[in-house]
């Protein structure tokens, strides 16, 4: 039986055969009497089964929707404040990335002020900022934190917090406030996930 | 081309406003939707149980739920899709319910241009035929009702019904393979 199209048969007189295999049962149909009398019987059943008469509904339209409207229950609102903390919650991925937005834009003016105090366009203050002087890291260190490797960047971090210069916690902040923030948006995502499956699953139950 | 592709999907955009309204708990855009589908709810019904009374009441039930389940509603798939699936699974438990029984006041009187032997043979054809498709496990049942009677795609069975294309082919191959061997005196006829 392997041979024959039998098992495609039903779904050829459907119409949803793919182009290949549609040519292959028709080829097959061609030379093949056993299906093409089996075909012939799916054809037959299908008149068959046509032959049975739909319902004609004993209740006129109108009326049937009448009835199912009385029967209708009222729906359960949502109550504004669940309403809002739902937006906000939806909000949450769009509110971390404007604070990401923030965080990165103060890092990229504080490093620009840096640049300009270090060409020496503060006057004194950049003695304050960059207390080289005494001994702590100066801004040429700092600027070579962007060249170095991981450890390196680390333990020159490291030694520019023990220095107590004004911006070297910059970095740190940044990578801190990035783990923060990366932290959020897994476990929004996360709960998101978790809440979607769950929704799902009640939608399923309610509709059987 | 482009309008009849306009004009095609007006009938949907239509629907779509309807389906938003009822979303937000408008009744009467409810309504609409209820006489739009009311046919074709009943008869899925009918096909699924065999009782007139029974498929009337189920398909209110089915009308009933889809309105409680309306909100949560995405219209991905076609609302008519949606709402058979609800109509099967409430024919399955009418079903599980009561027994089910072959209605013989449902029955449409064949033309009377046939003659009375000639109409009363359809009629005893269309009551095995009824039957034959009432034996079938629910499953392949639902399967062949919504393709033989609704002509819906496999596709689109599988959506309704929330089951792999293949499935929907192997249980139509079942079905069919069933109702042949229990209708063959009947096809032999034909």
């Amino acid at each position: 039986m392997r041979d024959h199209a039998s098992h495609w048969l039903g779904a050829y007189l459907d119409g949803e055969l793919r182009r290949l295999r549609r040519r292959w049962v028709e080829s097959h149909l061609e030379e093949c009497t056993a299906c093409q009398r089996e075909l012939n019987s799916l054809k037959t059943l299908r008149a068959l089964l046509q032959e049975s008469p739909a319902m004609e509904p004993a209740i006129a339209s109108g009326r049937f929707a009448a009835q199912v409207a009385l029967k209708l229950p009222r729906r359960q609102e949502q109550p504004p404040a669940v309403r809002a903390l739902e937006m906000g919650w939806r909000m949450v991925p769009v509110g971390l990335l404007l604070v990401l937005a923030f965080v990165q834009t103060v890092f990229i003016v504080a490093g620009a002020i840096r640049v300009a105090l270090w060409l020496g366009l503060g006057g004194d203050v950049a003695a304050v900022v960059f207390p080289s002087s005494a001994g702590g890291v100066s801004f040429p260190d700092v600027f070579a934190l962007s060249q170095a490797s991981l450890v390196d960047a680390f333990q020159m971090t490291i030694g520019l917090v023990r220095s107590g210069a004004a911006l070297a916690w910059l970095p740190v902040l940044n990578v801190l406030l990035l783990v923060v923030i990366g932290m959020l948006y897994w476990s929004w995502l996360a709960s998101w996930w978790v809440r979607r499956r769950h929704q799902q699953l009640t939608a399923s139950n309610g509709l059987g | 081309m482009r309008r009849a592709a306009r004009r095609k999907s007006r009938p949907v955009e239509i629907e779509l406003g309807l389906i938003r309204q009822a979303q937000r708990g408008d009744r009467r855009a409810f309504g609409e939707l209820v006489r739009r589908h009311r046919e074709g709810t009943i008869n899925v019904v009918y096909r699924m149980c065999g009782d007139a009374a029974l498929a009337e009441e189920a398909a209110q039930e089915a009308f009933i739920r889809a309105w409680t389940n309306l909100p949560k509603y995405k219209p991905r798939s076609p609302f008519r899709n949606w709402l058979y699936r609800i109509a099967v699974n409430v024919a399955r438990d009418a079903l599980r319910r009561e027994r089910p029984s072959v209605d013989m006041d449902s029955v449409v009187v064949a033309s009377p241009e046939r003659g009375p032997e000639a109409a009363a043979e359809v009629e005893e054809s269309s009551q095995r035929v009824r039957q034959a498709v009432l034996n079938l496990p629910p499953a392949s049942r639902s399967v062949l009702v919504l393709r033989e009677y609704e002509n819906l795609s496999y596709r689109e069975i599988a959506d309704t019904l929330g089951i792999p294309i293949g499935t929907v082919m192997s249980r139509l191959n079942y079905a069919r393979g069933l109702l042949r061997q229990t209708l063959t005196p009947y096809m032999e006829g034909a």
